[in-house]
């Protein structure tokens, strides 16, 4: 299978910052592939190098078989991290203008923007100009915007933000139906969660360098569980000596839960079996380790931060300056 | 390059399909019209008739008779008539000095003839006047009363005839009672009127009531008053410019307004399209629809069409109001006022304008976040929008003088500075014309590249507005 995308050695700065530092990537054709990394970390850079957005100072990038995604912009569908719609438009030539840009013949898109919009509940809104609709609405014309096309490679940067429940689901369905079309997707967050429930690769990037890259199921396997959650029957057993059990490192209490940290190499199975016999409990499960726990591991572990400060970058919410403009404002 | 049209057509329809445009477009026309049809109308309504009397109190006991004798129907009717025959004969003589050809001249008088708004004499009031002589020692104040209560009307309540106009002569207007330098002085006359009176009867009462009293002066003299009058007549003065191709007469407002519509034309053309481009950048950089566009479209060819789009909106504009313009000459029959090369310079020089202008409006739409940032910017802008206007004067009086010749080699306004002088009187070198061209031609192409850059950059710049050393130093960067 060949690759959809191919990075060597990329490197980008801007001004005196590092953006990327030595970047390798390969993404399959066919893939699902998560780019996770808090605000800030280099994935919408990465991004728009792929987009020939911007250009690296260093290293070779190759998209759908070409040296630029310019050759082969037609072929891809984008949906930036800074979107919107023309506030006067009406949504239905909006979605018309997008898809005339991206190279179908005027006939076939307002076929095709007929569908989308019945597709995405959005029907009703054809002829409504694009600022009268709510937030999450906007959104998914801007989504209807980076398919329309059928495109063969699809890149989503911060795809979930701002959408409700409901609509989440509705837009995981959507990327998992271009998907099985055969489309490969990629798509960045700041919320590790989301990449889990839907990835089957994640490429994980923190300050410009690449942290993982491998299939979710290998990041499984290699990050062994690290706590056992033990929720005992009765408040009166919390203070029994779990601390004690083979294994254990640390017991941290929280409502009435203990989270069991475990020693490396810990004998999960018999760790198991010891607990139940020591007080009556109501849940006893083996907590697989979130990417962001992951992450914060791997990136705590080699560079030293503390734990708490890696936990909060993740957590931030958007709206802090991307690494673009920090540094040629400036 | 499809794509650069699909934009381009995008970016037309979004500014000329809208209410304001075409409102904007088609109001001054519309006014316009009104204007020329229903101003006619309105001033070819007469003014009711003057119904009233004027008195006369005359000391010197000469001059009243005088008074009535102008003011009886016969003399009026004759004063009216000089009236009418002097007007045509001005009219005459602005068609003939403006230097046009005999057969614009006849149509323009054909023209006049047939629209009765041109009779002038249409405007005066017809009067119904009496002329009532009071006795010379009547006290002016009781006199004046009367004129009081006829205040405001021209007819008085009780049907007679309402006193309008009062005229008081003193001994001393009409026989000189000293000397100075061996000369008689002579002392004023009073005239009181009502109001609301007709300022045109106003002033023909006053004309009639001086004329009176120096008949009367000239009389006691001994003088021919009609010998007189003939002598005293100021000679006409035929004026002609002396130019190389022979004696002129091109009106000098003709001289003037020509390059200047020119010039408007051009001017209002390009900063209005800018203007559009302006606005419709902003719009993408703070609606941020900017990047969505760009997942389909490289910057460079998003600019193009934007450029072209608007381009468009600029040209429609340009071409609605020069095609009005020259539709409007041609109905006066003035159409060689205009020579067609000129308005083939005018498109071209509209292209060089427009896309500098343009090229600067990309860039500040692009490295801005909104309209209120984009004021600080907008200084080399208005300094193009200023100069042309401040050169104006200076270009026309002169239009090859060293001063416009050096302008229209500068970069950024010598597309204006050249209109200017295209149209003006004096005709310019014609080297200059395509050198003036090829550095127009060489400023868009580096306003391009420079603009080109900016723009790429600036689109994706969310956050602190840019300054001037920053967008150089996009320039120097991309």
């Amino acid at each position: 299978m060949s690759n959809a995308i191919e990075i060597r050695g990329v490197r980008k700065t801007f001004g005196p910052k590092v953006a990327v530092e030595s970047l390798d990537l390969d993404v399959p054709e066919g893939s699902l592939y998560g780019f996770i990394g808090p605000n800030g970390a280099g994935k919408s850079t990465t991004i728009r190098m792929i987009m020939s957005i911007i250009f690296p100072d260093q290293g070779d990038l190759r998209v759908l078989g070409k040296a630029s995604a310019v050759e082969s912009k037609d072929r891809i569908g984008y949906l930036p991290e800074e979107r919107g719609v023309y506030k006067k438009m009406k949504v239905g030539a909006f979605l018309n203008y997008m898809a005339r840009l991206k190279g179908i013949d005027s006939a076939t898109a307002d076929k095709r923007v007929k569908e989308w919009l019945v597709r995405t509940g959005l029907q009703e809104t054809y002829r409504k100009k694009c600022e009268e609709l709510s937030k999450g609405m906007q959104q998914k014309v801007q989504f209807i915007t980076s398919v329309i096309h059928e495109p063969d490679l699809l890149i989503l940067d911060e795809v979930f933000t701002g959408l409700d429940p409901v609509n989440r689901r509705l837009m995981r369905e959507l990327i998992q139906e271009q998907n099985d079309r055969g489309a490969t997707i990629i798509f960045s967050t700041h919320a590790m969660r989301e990449a889990e429930e839907l990835c089957d690769n994640i490429f994980m990037i923190h300050k410009g360098e690449k942290v993982i890259d491998s299939s979710l199921e290998d990041v499984w396997r290699k990050y062994d569980p690290k706590t056992m959650v033990v929720e005992p029957m009765n408040a009166s057993d919390i203070g029994r000596g779990w601390g004690g059990l083979p294994g254990v490192k640390e017991v941290v209490e929280i409502d009435g839960v203990l989270d069991l940290r475990l020693r490396d190499g810990a004998d999960v199975a018999e760790l198991m079996k010891q607990a139940a016999m020591l007080a009556p409990v109501r849940r006893l499960e083996l907590k697989r380790a979130s990417l962001e726990d992951i992450f914060i591991d791997i990136v705590g572990g080699s560079g030293g931060e503390s734990a708490e400060k890696l936990r909060q970058t993740l957590q931030a919410g958007k709206g802090a300056a991307t690494e673009l403009e920090e540094v040629t404002r400036g | 390059m499809v794509k650069v049209f699909i934009i381009a057509w995008k970016e037309f329809t979004a500014t000329v399909f809208t209410k304001a445009f075409i409102l904007g477009l088609l109001l001054p026309p519309f006014f316009m019209t009104v204007a020329m049809v229903a101003l006619p109308l309105l001033m070819n309504k007469k003014p009711p008739t003057v119904f009233g009397h004027i008195a006369v109190i005359d000391q010197s006991g000469k001059v009243a008779p005088r008074i009535v004798e102008a003011f009886s129907p016969e003399k009026v009717r004759e004063r009216r008539e000089q009236r009418e025959k002097e007007t045509k004969e001005q009219i005459d003589k602005a068609i003939k000095s403006s230097g046009l050809s005999e057969k614009t001249t006849g149509d323009i008088k054909k023209q006049m003839e047939a629209n009765p708004a041109a009779n002038m004499a249409n405007m005066i009031a017809d009067t119904n006047l009496t002329v009532q002589v009071l006795p010379p020692e009547t006290p002016v104040d009781e006199a004046r009363q009367a004129i009081l209560k006829a205040t405001g009307r021209e007819k008085a309540e009780d049907g007679n005839a309402s006193r309008l106009a009062l005229i008081v002569i003193p001994k001393n207007s009409v026989v000189s009672e000293e000397e100075e330098k061996g000369q008689p002085v002579f002392g004023s006359y009073q005239l009181l009127t009502a109001p609301r009176l007709d300022i045109e009867v106003q002033s023909d009462i006053r004309r009639q009531a001086s004329r009176a009293i120096v008949d009367t002066r000239l009389a006691d003299a001994g003088q021919n008053i009609d010998r007189m009058r003939a002598l005293m007549a100021p000679p006409v003065a035929e004026e002609k410019a002396v130019t190389a191709t022979g004696d002129s007469k091109i009106n000098e407002a003709a001289k003037l307004l020509v390059p200047g519509a020119f010039m408007f034309l051009l001017w209002i053309s390009t900063f209005s399209a800018g203007q559009y481009l302006l606005m419709s950048t902003i719009e993408e950089k703070s609606s941020r629809v900017m990047e969505v566009i760009l997942s389909a479209v490289s910057p460079l060819h998003l600019m193009l069409g934007k450029i072209i789009g608007k381009g468009a909106v600029g040209l429609l504009i340009l071409s609605l109001f020069s095609g009005a313009g020259v539709a409007a000459l041609i109905f006066f029959a003035m159409a060689d006022l205009v020579a067609w090369q000129n308005l083939i310079l005018l498109l071209i020089y509209f292209v060089l304008a427009y896309v500098m202008v343009a090229c600067l409006m990309a860039s500040i739409g692009a490295a801005v976040n909104d309209i209120n940032e984009a004021q600080s910017l907008m200084t080399p802008v208005m300094l193009i929008l200023v100069v042309p206007m401040m050169l104006w004067m200076p270009i026309l009086r002169n239009p090859n003088s060293m001063f416009a010749q050096v302008c229209s080699f500068v970069p950024l306004i010598n597309p204006f500075v050249m209109v200017l002088r295209i149209s003006g009187s004096e005709p310019v070198p014609m080297w200059q014309i395509p050198v003036s061209i090829l550095v127009g031609l060489l400023t868009v192409v580096f306003m391009c590249w420079a603009s080109a850059k900016i723009f790429r950059i600036g689109v994706l710049m969310y956050g602190k507005p840019p300054n001037f050393a920053t967008l150089i130093k996009w320039v120097r960067m991309a």
